[in-house]
């Protein structure tokens, strides 16, 4: 029988970074996915990462992975697609199905790393065709090139439903509504932010009460909820739709696990049954490791280092590197991964009430109830200042491991300092160039570069702008604000879109100066 | 707490004698060591209700379960518990297995029931998706198939509905004698359940309870793995076997096939957890395509092993015990378990409650195995 | 939950009770519930008595659905119900592709 040093199952970010660590050790690794193509759910994530350099961060998922295929490559990692791994047997014996025939491979150690899945909902007519999950969306949208749809009504307001939404919009299809159970939004506020100056509505405490249609949808009606989940009578909207993305979490697809002998556990803080694992991701099968949302629903950042420490621990194991080396090399990484799990959105904190920030500013409330931050709260925050001349404006609210924009300001006019979740603080004294490279850099499209009086009554503003096509000096249009009303006239100066910028648009409008805290986004229809 | 009856093993045999307790007006506790009802052998069987092919000591007990309790069982326990009456074909491919089948029509023969070899078109007559691989086969138009899984909830419905009270996640480590009689059940948290009789019903593990009141069975856990595909429209109803014994199932109502395997390895299996083995179910899919070359497109969702308690004789143990006065032991169904529980469970409630049984039981005393 | 005769409160119908949960196996809610009352405690044991989950895509949608009605219907926790065992095949397979794995060539 075939035999290898090191199975993974799974080539998502926590089963590549595995093999990798594994093969650059000395190890014959082979990687079975049952996709065609490699990356998990990482190649469709066109959005940038948060996190630090080290984390990949400001990197687009896509290109991550791009990296870790290349990575595995030079290091002789085998990966074989269209491979289903069907079940793991006694002596670590794994059975894959590829092509028209079943292969029994045997593993020295097994890395299981097989994701999750995504939950559903139900209501009336859940199961017409056009009730798809989020990431199934995604998946249409960015592997596919298919629209879900061209109304959509949105259920959920985790980073899923948030990030997918504004690629629906990116992707040219009208998002009706964000609708979630919840009393607040559950993703990071600078996701909600960007979808909600685009004009989506959000929709907290409410819940879909029923989907319309007779073969596919035709519309949906979303009802308010008391502090009982109970619907509030009268409080119906209805929504022509012709699909309903349901972004109401994932569960680990750790059947596997069950199957190969480890011990499991039922887990709401990891969001369902998963294998109980050991500090390097080893099972209660000695040999038999997890990493990834497989062992608790996370995000692809710490499922990368998962892997990397269940890839060094297996050769720690098999002897290609010593104990005492391995247990350095893990330290590092769990070191990383600590640095990852902290702040506002830490799995750790998961239902608890926040009020403050870390620096004990009071948070923005209508940032959770409507998914953008007030007026009235904008100028608490250290990275919104004002000044005369060009100068950043970073509305960063909360407290999220996450920093490029303090290395991309070479001037050093942005500041996280030591503790990554710190908020980014302005420099009232730093010399900005207005090169825009901060505004590129921030994953969450936060910060802008505004110069407040161009002294003839005007304003510019500087925005990342990821749609296309792409508006042109001169255009004349409307500017939007956050809530993602449109607020006055305005004429787009300077469209800038360099290498360094990857893809983030960076458009410069011009608007009355009195808008110049207000207007964050732009559209061509002159509406005002 | 006590009962009449206490009932250790919540499989189908626990299951029905409660049934057939409780509607006796006979107070019932049945404990089930694992956290689900129907856990063992009963839900994973081919779910075959069969004459032909058995043991005759056996036999009376599923003709008579044919005759008078698998047809109206549905409406006794209100739950489908998918009955189908079309026949056993029993396939051979060779000489030798033709020799194999001979020899199993001729015992049946003699036993009064209706059974006869038949030619590979007749099978195919009967069965038109059998391969041309199919050179013999033995017949037998009053065997049948139900469902192992819904017989055994419909079971254990009916018995709660009645009143019989079930408890799940109690597992039963040693049995006492008090003044002479096996009247207590004690369980593995310390829990002690007392009745006038108890049932010893527990799979290969009756062994172990038995022994703590000095009486032994020789039986041995064996392995047993199921198969099961995704629903297609109806094919057939018959219930199928081999004289190779390489696989055995039926069509279910739900559209599904449930195939048992045998690769020849499961008296070999580790012991403790049941597990699949890597290579049965994909020497089954062979034999199985042997015979119905039609099926190779199905789809195969799931696997199931567990363990039978495989009796010294291949037959049970349906039995008083003597020196053991009070205890009742249903025991060592070697895999054949499932057809005849209706009638086990009729024959239990009747010994527990002192009354003559409905059949003789003599042939499967517990005491048989002395030379 | 291991003592089947604990008290439930009575089976009261519900208007969303000819909802499906199951997709593969259409197994309503109704259903699901009316099997609580009938003694099926467990995730187990209602996949036996009505299949639930046992479909092609082998629960990966209902199974939490399903444990939450359950929960509710025996007022315990979903993560007091446990799961149902994970089995070979994980995805289903077809019986020639199984057949095809080098074995049986003697």
């Amino acid at each position: 029988m075939k035999c290898y040093e090191l199975i993974v199952i799974g080539a998502g970010p926590a089963g590549l970074s595995a093999a990798i660590e594994a093969a650059k050790r000395g190890m014959s690794v082979v990687v079975y996915d049952e996709n065609s193509k490699p990356g998990g759910q990482l190649f469709k994530q066109i959005h940038k990462f948060f996190g630090s350099k080290e984390h990949h961060a400001k990197v687009r998922g896509f290109r991550i992975g791009e990296e870790l295929l290349e990575e595995a490559s030079k290091q002789c990692v085998k990966v074989v697609l269209n491979a289903t791994v069907i079940g793991i047997f006694p002596e670590k014996e794994v059975t894959v199905k590829i092509e028209d025939h079943v292969e029994h491979v045997k593993g020295d150690t097994i890395l299981i790393a097989t994701g999750a899945s995504e939950n559903m909902v139900t209501f009336p007519g859940w199961t017409l065709p056009g009730v798809i999950g989020a990431g199934a969306a995604q998946t249409m949208m960015n592997l596919h090139g298919i629209l879900p749809g061209e109304r959509v009504l949105m259920l959920g307001t985790g980073n899923v439903g948030l990030v997918v939404s504004f690629q629906l919009l990116q992707a040219g299809c009208e998002v009706v509504a964000l609708a979630d159970a919840a009393p607040r939004v559950g993703g990071y506020g600078v996701h909600a932010a960007k979808v909600a100056r685009c004009g989506v509505p959000f929709y907290l405490s409410h819940t879909i009460i029923s989907a319309e249609g007779n073969d596919h949808v035709t519309g949906v009606t979303i009802g308010e909820v008391d502090s009982n989940w109970q619907i509030i009578p009268n409080s119906e909207k209805h929504f022509d739709v012709d699909t309903i993305c349901l972004a109401v979490g994932l569960s680990p697809m750790s059947k596997l696990c069950d199957m190969a002998g480890c011990e499991m556990e039922d887990s709401p803080a990891k969001a369902g049954f998963v294998p109980k694992v050991n500090e390097y991701g080893e099972t209660s099968v000695s040999g038999i490791y997890a990493a990834g949302d497989v062992s608790g629903i996370e995000e692809a950042s710490s499922a990368m280092i998962e892997g990397r420490i269940a890839g060094i621990a297996a050769a720690a194991k098999l002897g290609y590197i010593t104990e005492e080396e391995g247990k350095k090399q893990i330290t590092e990484q769990e070191e990383a991964l600590n640095g990852l799990r902290q702040g506002m959105f830490a799995p750790g904190m998961r239902g608890q009430k926040i009020t403050t920030t870390e620096e004990g500013i009071a948070i923005s409330e209508n940032l959770l109830s409507h998914g953008y931050v007030s007026d009235e709260e904008i100028d608490r925050f250290p990275g919104v200042t004002h000044k005369s001349g060009i100068h950043p404006v970073i509305e960063c609210t909360q407290n999220i491991p996450c920093n490029p924009c303090q290395d991309a300001c070479k001037m050093h006019c942005i500041k996280v300092g030591e503790h990554i979740t710190s908020l980014p603080q302005v420099d009232p004294v730093g010399k900005c160039t207005g090169c825009g490279m901060c505004v590129a850099s921030c994953s969450g499209q936060a910060i802008f570069l505004l110069n407040e009086d161009c002294g003839d009554g005007t304003a510019e503003i500087t925005m990342p702008y990821e749609f296309l096509p792409l508006p042109e000096i001169g255009d004349k249009g409307t500017a939007w604000s956050r809530k993602g009303e449109p607020v006055c006239k305005a004429e787009v100066v300077s469209v800038k879109s360099i290498k360094a910028y990857d893809k983030t648009n960076l458009l410069t409008i011009k608007v009355p100066k009195e808008f110049a805290m207000k207007a964050r986004f732009f559209r061509k229809e002159v509406l005002v | 707490m006590n009962a009449d009856v206490i009932i250790v093993g919540g499989g189908i045999i626990g299951c029905a004698a409660a049934y057939n307790l409780a509607k006796d007006g006979v107070s019932v506790i049945v404990l089930e060591g694992s956290a689900n009802i129907g856990n063992g052998g009963s839900v994973r069987n081919g779910g075959g209700v069969r004459q032909s092919g058995r043991d005759p000591r056996e036999l009376p007990l599923i003709m008579y379960a044919i005759k008078n309790i698998w047809p109206n069982l549905s409406d006794l326990l209100d739950t489908n518990v998918e009955y189908h009456q079309q026949g056993n074909l029993r396939l051979g491919h060779s000489e030798k297995n033709k020799q194999i089948l001979e020899g199993l029509t001729e015992r049946a023969v003699k036993c009064d029931l209706d059974v006869r070899m038949i030619t590979g078109d007749e099978a195919r007559e009967i069965n038109p998706y059998l391969s041309d691989a199919v050179t013999c086969a033995s017949w037998c138009p009053t065997d049948g198939h139900a469902n192992p899984l819904t017989a055994t909830m419909g079971y254990y419905k009916a018995a709660r509905r009645l009143g019989a009270h079930f408890i799940s996640d109690e597992k039963i480590v040693e049995l006492r004698k008090i003044k002479g009689r096996v009247c207590q059940a004690v369980s593995a948290s310390g829990n002690i359940y007392e009745g006038s009789k108890i049932i010893l019903a527990a799979g290969y593990e009756s062994r172990y309870i038995a022994s703590t009141v000095g009486v032994d069975i020789p039986m041995q856990p064996v392995l047993l793995e199921t198969l099961v595909t995704e629903a297609v429209s109806p094919m057939f109803w018959q219930m199928l076997g081999t004289a190779d014994a390489d696989f055995y199932g039926h069509q279910t109502d739900h559209g599904s096939f449930v195939f048992g395997l045998n690769c020849g390895l499961e008296p070999y299996a580790k012991p403790g957890k049941p597990v699949s083995s890597s290579i049965a179910s994909s020497a089954a899919c062979r034999g199985i395509m042997r015979y119905f070359p039609s099926l190779e497109d199905i789809k195969v969702i799931r696997c199931w092993a567990g363990w039978m308690d495989s009796c010294a004789d291949h037959v049970p143990v349906i039995s008083p015990v003597e020196e053991a006065k009070g205890l009742i032991l249903a025991c060592g169904f070697s895999g054949h378990g499932f057809g005849i529980s209706p009638a086990v469970g009729l024959v239990l409630s009747q010994m527990a409650q002192d009354k003559e049984t409905v059949l003789d039981m003599h042939e499967l005393r517990y005491d048989r195995f002395r030379p | 939950m291991n003592d089947r005769s604990r008290e439930l409160k009575p089976f009261v119908p519900a208007p969303d009770d000819d909802m499906i949960i199951c997709r593969c196996e259409e197994i309503t809610k109704g259903e699901i519930r009316k099997a609580v009352h009938d003694g099926m405690f467990t995730l187990t044991e209602i996949r036996r008595y009505l299949r639930t989950g046992m479909g092609l895509c082998q629960g990966q949608t209902c199974t939490k659905l399903v444990k939450g009605i359950v929960a509710r219907e025996l007022g315990v926790k979903p993560s007091e119900l446990g799961s149902a065992t994970g089995r070979a095949p994980m995805r289903p397979i077809e019986m020639k592709i199984l057949a095809n794995d080098g074995g049986g060539k003697k």
